[in-house]
């Protein structure tokens, strides 16, 4: 029991006290707090307003785009009709009516009967026989209803195409041959 | 002190009414107050995934996916809107005037590129708005193309507008129609490789939305929302050749008028990979337009029309029994024009003759039935049937076309009466598909190793992931069997009564014709004759089938009806694949003794 009083006492803790008065002393530090107080709320606010106009430029930037996109996607779209038009006049005309409606209106007929001529030593393999039949008129034997409506003779096609170029010469073609009457089969089809 | 307590007693309480608002907002209320969000300033748009296309071995478009436009207008906007337009001023040149554009005006110049009059369109606008004073949707047009729409934009009338449709379009137009098939105008597949192979070609539709700016409807960056992805369907790679394909159904087409016929089928099979590399069906659908074709003739009977093959049928008899060991080409026999069995079956010759002395190859080339009877009793029906099954009779062939039929061979061997035991030897009692008569042919042609048919190459995924059917060949006779029957077809092609029909200068080549009726499917048998030629060439190294039937050629219903035919399609497709001419000539095979 005798110990107690000798534990009881908080001996150090009186010495805070009297130290106290060394706290609440140091003025002159508050002089120094003052002055990048100032100077950090420049550069907050400084911060903030580079931060809002580079978000504001950006996003007129990104606004600016989206109606270039916009633009660019309507000009996409106008393209992608053209090409679907182009598209679509193409499978027209290289389908086999088509072209074989074409070839007749030249004075072209099939030959069933293949001959070769072999490279190598020139011999020709197989037995030449000339093309038998007339030109019939094959297209309405395999319809197609996407070329109906358009006219298949050589000169109104040619009409049609843009070029015009090639078409033109295939048109006079189909003018000449008869006339000429190179091609050993009728004309009419 | 106090002051400080009460407004820090203030704060707390403000700033748990924040929260409060927060979590009810942020969390309670937030799936609700999104979709409000999004509906008030975004709508979903609907992003097509187109459907593949269909092409050819080649690559050449049978079938692709265009887009139309259904053109409709507001009734309820035309009848109050008014419309003006901006017009050279008459009094001065430079400038411009407003002018109020009457309805009447509008409704004929939107008719005009439709192909509706005026007065068409204004009854459009009178009828829906009579239904419906308030309506805002009634169509013009239902989809045009694009030249068209384009047509109707340019007129810039304010309450006519155009909405996408994706559609479907078919280049070639009947070339292949009867394989291709078409799908309704919903795209929903119909018929054929489009409704098989539905699963490779299908697109799905997606769905995105976004928010847009009021004025110009520019989409605002970042707010798009995905709600489902939109995918393409694959591209479907058929075998077929479309110019082979074309010419075949010419010359298809051109006999079957000359000659009167219901119907005709021809196909053409290499015999190395057996892929089809043409099936005509005349007449043929073109998928353009299904409703100007009739009904039946809309499909691929090749597949889906069994008939009794006849005497086509022989040469598989034949290869079986040789294939068995029972018979050799030069083995003797004693036709008669008619022959009682002892199990009372009476078979006779479809003409009347005298005994001959036929070898197994006389046989084939005078096609006598009462000679074939007697080689096929030489087997027993079991070993036949099967023989038969594995040539790839009696069940459907790998395409699985839609509608295939498997064909019958009277059900088993144990069904067979007397008579049928002996008509199946000569192709009658039985039915095939044309393609399954072109497979069997295939076989004999390629040393009795029968190939899987295939009429579709292979799909390619819109990720690139590619499939192909596999290919893995049977060897159904030996291949001595094989090579011995094909000598005898030789001899066929160039002995038998139409060898003159059929005569393909510079090529060897083994064919056998065959009559046969065809089943009602009542038991009974149809009154017409179904005439048909198959073979292969060049003999001597077979690269590929044709096969000819023609179904009630009035004006011929003979097999030659059918041999010239034979003749072109073959000569057109040594010619397209550069097919060398056969050097030595046929081996001869005495056909009597």
């Amino acid at each position: 029991m005798s110990a107690l009083p000798a534990q009881s006492i908080p001996a150090p803790r009186r010495v805070g006290p009297e130290r106290a008065p060394r706290r609440l002393r140091p003025a002159p530090e508050r002089a120094v707090r003052q002055k990048p107080r100032l100077a950090y709320a420049v550069i907050a606010l400084g911060g903030v307003a580079i931060i809002i106009v580079a978000q504001l430029l950006l996003s007129i930037a990104v606004t600016q785009g989206a109606y270039e996109i916009d633009g660019l996607q309507t000009q996409q779209g106008t393209l992608t009709r053209e090409e679907q038009k182009l598209a679509e006049e193409l499978d027209r005309v290289e389908s086999p009516q088509f072209l074989a409606t074409k070839a007749e209106g030249l004075g072209m007929v099939p030959n069933a009967n293949p001959v070769y001529l072999r490279l190598s030593d020139g011999a020709v393999l197989g037995q030449p026989t000339a093309a038998t039949g007339g030109a019939s008129a094959s297209a309405p034997l395999v319809p197609n209803a996407l070329i109906d409506g358009v006219p298949p003779s050589g000169e109104q096609a040619s009409g049609q195409t843009p070029t015009g170029g090639i078409p033109d010469q295939a048109a006079d073609a189909a003018t000449q041959a008869p006339v000429e009457g190179a091609l050993p089969t009728p004309a009419t089809h | 002190m106090r002051r400080i307590l009460l407004s820090a007693a203030l704060l707390i309480a403000l700033v748990g009414v924040f929260v409060v608002r927060l979590v009810d907002i942020q969390v309670v209320r937030a799936s609700e107050l999104n979709e409000q969000a999004q509906d008030a300033r975004s709508q979903p748009v609907t992003v097509w995934g187109s459907r593949g296309d269909i092409v050819d071995a080649n690559g050449k478009v049978l079938a692709d996916s265009v887009m139309r436009y259904d053109i409709v207008l507001s009734p309820k906007q035309a009848s109050k809107a008014l419309v003006e337009r901006d017009v050279p001023d008459p009094e001065n040149p430079d400038k411009t005037m407003e002018v109020e554009v009457p309805l009447a005006q509008l409704a004929a110049e939107l008719g005009a590129e439709v192909g509706l009059t005026g007065d068409q369109v204004q009854g459009i606008i009178a009828s829906e708005l009579a239904a419906d004073p308030d309506s805002d949707y009634a169509y013009v047009a239902k989809l045009v193309d694009t030249e068209t729409y384009e047509r109707v934009k340019a007129l810039d009338i304010p309450w006519v507008y155009a909405d996408e449709h994706p559609s479907r379009r078919y280049p070639n137009g009947a070339v292949a129609g009867n394989l291709v098939g078409w799908v309704d105008p919903d795209g929903a597949p119909v018929a054929g490789i489009e409704l098989a192979e539905d699963k490779c070609l299908a697109g799905a539709n997606g769905e995105v939305s976004y928010l847009h700016s009021l004025q110009d409807w520019v989409k605002i960056p970042g707010t798009e929302i995905v709600h489902e992805q939109a995918h393409d369907g694959g591209t479907l790679k058929l075998t077929i050749d479309t110019d082979l394909q074309w010419e075949v159904q010419r010359i298809a087409e051109a006999q079957r008028q000359a000659v009167g016929a219901s119907w005709a089928m021809v196909t053409v099979m290499e015999v190395k990979t057996g892929r089809l590399l043409a099936v005509a069906d005349v007449p043929t659908v073109d998928p353009n337009d299904p409703s100007a074709t009739d009904k039946a003739d809309r499909g691929s009977r090749s597949f889906t029309a069994p008939f009794e093959p006849g005497s086509t049928f022989k040469a598989l008899t034949a290869a079986s029994v040789i294939n068995a060991g029972k018979a050799d080409p030069l083995s003797q026999v004693v036709a008669p024009y008619r022959i009682v069995f002892p199990n009372g079956a009476n078979i006779n010759d479809s003409s009347g003759h005298d005994d001959q002395n036929l070898t197994l190859t006389g046989v084939l080339v005078e096609s006598s039935n009462t000679g074939m009877s007697q080689f096929g009793e030489l087997m027993t029906d079991r070993a036949r049937y099967d023989d038969m099954l594995k040539f790839g009779l009696g069940a459907k062939t790998e395409v699985d076309f839609p509608a295939e039929e498997p064909g019958d061979l009277h059900g088993d061997p144990d069904d067979w009466d007397n008579q049928t035991k002996y008509a199946t030897m000569f192709g009658q009692g039985l039915t095939t598909t044309a393609v399954q008569i072109a497979s069997a042919y295939q076989t004999i042609a390629n040393g009795g190793v029968r190939m899987p048919v295939s009429l579709v190459d292979g799909c390619v995924g819109d990720d690139g992931t590619a499939t192909s059917p596999a290919s893995q060949g049977e060897q159904v006779i030996s291949p001595e069997a094989a090579n011995a029957t094909s000598q005898m077809l030789e001899r066929v092609y160039q002995d038998a009564w139409l060898s003159d029909e059929w005569n393909i200068p510079g090529y060897r080549v083994a064919a056998k014709t065959g009559t046969a009726q065809v089943p009602d499917g009542e038991g009974g048998y149809l009154k017409e004759y179904l005439v048909s030629v198959s073979g292969f060439a060049p003999a001597d190294d077979p690269q590929f089938v044709v096969s000819v039937s023609y179904m009630n050629a009035v004006k011929m219903n003979s097999s030659a009806a059918s041999a010239p035919v034979f003749q072109e399609v073959m000569s057109q497709v040594l010619k397209k694949y550069r097919t060398v001419p056969s050097g030595a000539p046929a081996p001869e095979l005495p056909a009597t003794w």
